[in-house]
């Protein structure tokens, strides 16, 4: 089990991450989820050892990552696929992590296989596609057998077969009974891959829970169609419910129930077509959760400033 | 699970990634080519020009460390090979990769030094001893020549081998402060070769007085059967310089332990 306790991290004046406290359970998938720059990646290389925390600590069964027998065999990660001597062959370089925790030879040819670059085994790294370097970086997490896997961003750069390939090479993985920690950016990918998600922003915790959890407790809309369309906005409004057009004589409705909406043009007089209730889509919840710890925000398309 | 990680573990890892990169082998193949071949040519024409020598010349000549001469060129080479086997990981990023498959950043520094000085000890003496041999097969019958058999000569060689493995670990200890290639390879060449040049230009009593610690100054005094003038001795100047890779080492061993990856 993975534990994060209280982790903060500042780099000078940022502050990366906030207190952050998650425990990553085995047995399942855990999304890692968060706008750009909202520190993720920090707290995967402070797992790692590899960023020293500011405060608070992580332990993995209990143990700091630099008091490990022999990381490779407890804990597997993919952190940047381009982290690799250009000029060293994808053998050579998977050989040299494998002697330094003590795995056998043959474990190289058998991780190779298994991520499918037996073939550019002895070519060097430098010229491998961002696809083929994530399956090198993936190959490298397995080496050990590790009953803990990071991956950060793996789908980056990965074709959709390759995308179906690592999902269901995620799930297999959990179910065997390790914990499996894949960082995202896109809410819809970890929607597909993740049991469990754990949603920061701006280095803090903002929500975490199953899946069906999230989209369950995240508000819906209504969408209704209407004789009077602008007799119901007016009639919707007065009940602080949020009202958007949604093109042809329809209507969005938020912060109302679909019964509600119904009452309301009753009360009004108002003839409905039509009254369905929509429920969030998981991307919709990572926008609204998120929306205020947006590091980057930009403009809505179209407000492209012009000259 | 008898898998904890030793030493000899990374030892063996970092090994495999010394000689599986282009840069180191051909770092070390550059050094041997540029000290054997170029003090086999100062060597000739030492020999070729010997008859129009002056008398003074004649009698301050010393053919141990003439025939190493090319060593002060080579170094260069060595330099780089220290500098690039732990900035290239830097460059490249696949420190990080290191550093989660070797945590404790002591036990990986210590084996790519031992990696480091091993290859360079090794491939130092050979390259010294052939080029001393070289060079007094080529000074025989024309110029005076020495011979292994006195100590203070198998000194010189000894120690010449000794100078450019601790320039490498130099070298290596302020890749780990600077992590720049560019920077680094800066540095040590500014040291090495710009810094005496500067001292050219100062007046002769600080030169008398200072030019000796100089770590170039310490490697001729290593390389010479006999101090040249306002020059520390062998065994003073062997000392002086382990005492700056002690200092340098240090700072960048405490540096990386301490800063982020």
């Amino acid at each position: 089990m993975l534990k994060i306790d209280h982790l903060t991290k500042h780099y000078k004046d940022t502050v990366a991450v906030n207190d952050l406290e998650v425990e990553v359970m085995p047995g399942v998938v855990t999304g890692f989820l968060g706008p750009n720059g909202s520190g993720k990646s920090t707290t995967m290389r402070i797992i790692l050892g590899l960023d020293h925390p500011t405060k608070g600590r992580v332990t993995i069964d209990g143990k700091d990552y630099e008091d490990l027998r022999a990381p490779l065999h407890e804990v597997g990660a993919l952190l940047d696929a381009k982290a690799v001597h250009p000029g060293r062959t994808a053998r050579n370089h998977l050989r040299a992590l494998a002697v330094s925790n003590r795995i056998k030879k043959s474990r190289v040819d058998e991780v190779l296989e298994f991520v499918g670059i037996s073939s550019v085994a002895d070519k060097k790294v430098g010229g491998f596609s961002l696809g083929m370097s994530q399956r090198l970086g993936i190959a490298a997490a397995l080496l050990g057998d590790p009953p803990v896997l990071l991956f950060d961003e793996p789908v980056n750069g990965l074709d959709p077969e390759g995308i179906r390939w690592i999902r269901e090479f995620f799930r297999s993985l959990a179910k065997e009974g390790r914990t499996v920690f894949v960082s995202s950016h896109l809410m819809s990918e970890m929607a597909l891959t993740a049991d469990q998600i754990i949603v920061i922003g701006r280095g803090a915790l903002i929500t975490q829970g199953s899946v069906d959890d999230l989209t369950a407790t995240a508000q819906g809309t209504v969408l209704v169609r209407a004789s009077d369309l602008a007799g119901l906005t007016r009639a919707l409004e007065a009940q602080q419910a949020r009202v958007q057009s949604s093109g042809d004589k329809s209507l969005t409705v938020s912060g109302l129930t679909s019964d509600q909406v119904g009452e309301a043009a009753f009360k009004a007089g108002i003839t409905l077509f039509e009254l369905t209730p929509q429920r969030a889509s998981l991307e919709e919840v990572f926008m609204d959760l998120t929306a205020e710890s947006v590091e980057y925000g930009t403009t809505m398309p179209g407000a492209m400033p012009r000259e | 699970m008898s898998n904890q990680q030793t030493l000899v573990d990374v030892v063996k890892s970092e090994w495999i990634k010394f000689r599986t990169v282009r840069s180191s082998v051909m770092g070390v193949i550059v050094f041997i080519v540029l000290t054997i071949g170029l003090s086999g040519l100062i060597a000739w024409a030492i020999r070729s020009h010997w008859s129009q020598s002056s008398v003074a010349d004649k009698l301050t000549f010393d053919p141990v460390s003439t025939s190493l001469a090319g060593i002060l060129f080579a170094q260069f080479a060595v330099g780089v090979i220290g500098v690039l086997f732990i900035t290239s990981e830097y460059s490249s990023g696949s420190i990080r990769t290191t550093l989660t498959a070797v945590s404790n950043r002591v036990r990986l520094i210590t084996a790519k030094t031992i990696v480091l000085a091993a290859s360079l000890i090794a491939v130092s003496e050979i390259v010294c001893f052939v080029t001393f041999e070289l060079g007094q097969s080529i000074f025989k019958g024309v110029v005076p020549t020495a011979s292994l058999g006195t100590a203070d000569v198998l000194r010189s060689v000894l120690l010449a081998g000794l100078y450019l493995t601790l320039l490498a670990i130099a070298c290596f200890a302020l890749g780990l402060i600077v992590r720049h290639s560019a920077a680094c390879i800066s540095i040590f060449v500014s040291v090495l070769l710009i810094v005496p040049i500067i001292f050219a230009f100062l007046p002769q009593s600080w030169q008398d007085s200072y030019e000796k610690y100089l770590p170039s100054e310490l490697g001729r005094s290593m390389m010479s059967p006999f101090p040249a003038a306002h020059h520390l001795g062998a065994w003073n100047a062997c000392i002086l310089l382990l005492v700056y890779v002690a200092v340098i080492y240090g700072v960048g061993a405490t540096m990386m332990v301490r800063r982020d990856a």
